[in-house]
């Protein structure tokens, strides 16, 4: 026996790259916009979708909800007779490319993919899934130093909304300061203040999506 | 914890490598690790000690490389330590690499 060196020189993310790859080409060959909707437990993307699926009834929508076992979500969503489907990462807490592969074969016919991903703002950072867009959903409540604090995903958001607002006066949050450093780590991006219980921002949001349906020709 | 992912392809990829070179048994492995990434290096050791169990990467000892992204002002180049956004130049700082996670190299016992 004896000992051997090998250069290897392997990309280990180029199989979640790969995988992705071939996830938006489905998308695009069935002119589906995915749109991967991150954010922390409890910031509201769960009510986002659901508002969301009742504010375009009458355009082609499927929903993926990844979650780390529960179901809830998904029958939260399924509630409004939306095409849905539950992932369960079972370990992970985020989704990869990999898992969203296995289920994109179901939605070939909707217009409009929203993914909702496991809710921390860490994880799902580097795992492209084959989306078009990526939106990143804070909240108030969550303290005015969670931009600064995540940087990673604000800089790679496509969209920015900062949920809660109108609470910020009750934990005192500056959502000044959450928009300021969003806009300082990302000047390209969005962003959206939201109140989804008090109907702030919300039109601007569903706005985006059709502005976005219609630069791909999906919208009914 | 996202560590358990990285953990899952870096067995994958040591045991195909081990494989195709017959080896009996992998020692080390060399790796190179963007920071933006965000690893724990101890999480990762641990989910990797995890599932490699009973395989022939049992006792391989990873050797991590942390490599550091450049991150600097468009505008005056001044470089920073972390995403920063804008710059009190006014400009905005741009990110680049950080996010890489390469197999350098691996050392095995072979026939």
């Amino acid at each position: 026996m004896h000992k051997i060196e090998i250069d290897a020189e392997i990309d280990l993310l180029s199989e979640n790259r790969r995988l992705a790859a071939e996830n938006r080409k489905f998308l695009r060959e069935h002119g589906i916009v995915a749109v991967n909707i991150m954010g922390a437990i409890g910031s509201g993307k769960t009510l986002l979708i659901e508002k969301t699926v009742e504010a375009l009834k009458g355009i082609r929508i499927g929903v993926i909800l990844g979650d780390v076992i529960c179901r809830a979500d998904y029958e939260r969503v399924a509630a409004h007779e939306v095409k849905a489907e539950p992932v369960n990462t079972g370990k992970e807490c985020h989704l990869d490319a990999h898992l969203i592969n296995h289920r994109i074969q179901k939605f070939e016919d909707v217009d409009l993919l929203l993914i909702e991903n496991v809710g921390n703002l860490i994880c799902p950072v580097d795992f492209d899934l084959g989306e078009d867009f990526r939106v990143v959903m804070v909240s108030v409540t969550e303290g005015d130093d969670v931009v600064e604090k995540h940087p990673e995903i604000f800089r790679l958001a496509d969209v920015i909304i900062i949920n809660k607002v109108a609470l910020a006066e009750f934990v005192e949050a500056d959502v000044d300061k959450m928009e300021r450093d969003a806009k300082n780590l990302n000047p390209e991006a969005r962003i959206i203040r939201m109140d989804l219980k008090k109907d702030i921002g919300f039109d601007e949001w569903i706005e985006f999506l059709r502005g976005v349906l219609n630069v791909s020709g999906n919208s009914s | 914890m996202h560590e358990m992912s990285y953990a899952e392809a870096i067995l994958e990829n040591l045991i195909n490598l081990a494989e195709r070179n017959n080896a009996r048994e992998i020692k080390k492995a060399h790796l190179v690790i963007g920071e933006l990434l965000l690893i724990n290096p101890e999480q990762l050791e641990f989910c990797f000690r995890a599932i490699s169990r009973e395989t022939i990467a049992e006792n391989c000892t990873l050797e991590i490389e942390f490599v550091k992204p450049e991150i600097r002002c468009v505008k005056c180049g001044k470089e920073f330590e972390a995403p920063a956004g804008v710059c009190e130049c006014g400009g905005f700082v741009s990110v680049n690499g950080g996010k890489e996670m390469i197999l350098k190299s691996v050392i095995m016992e072979v026939d």
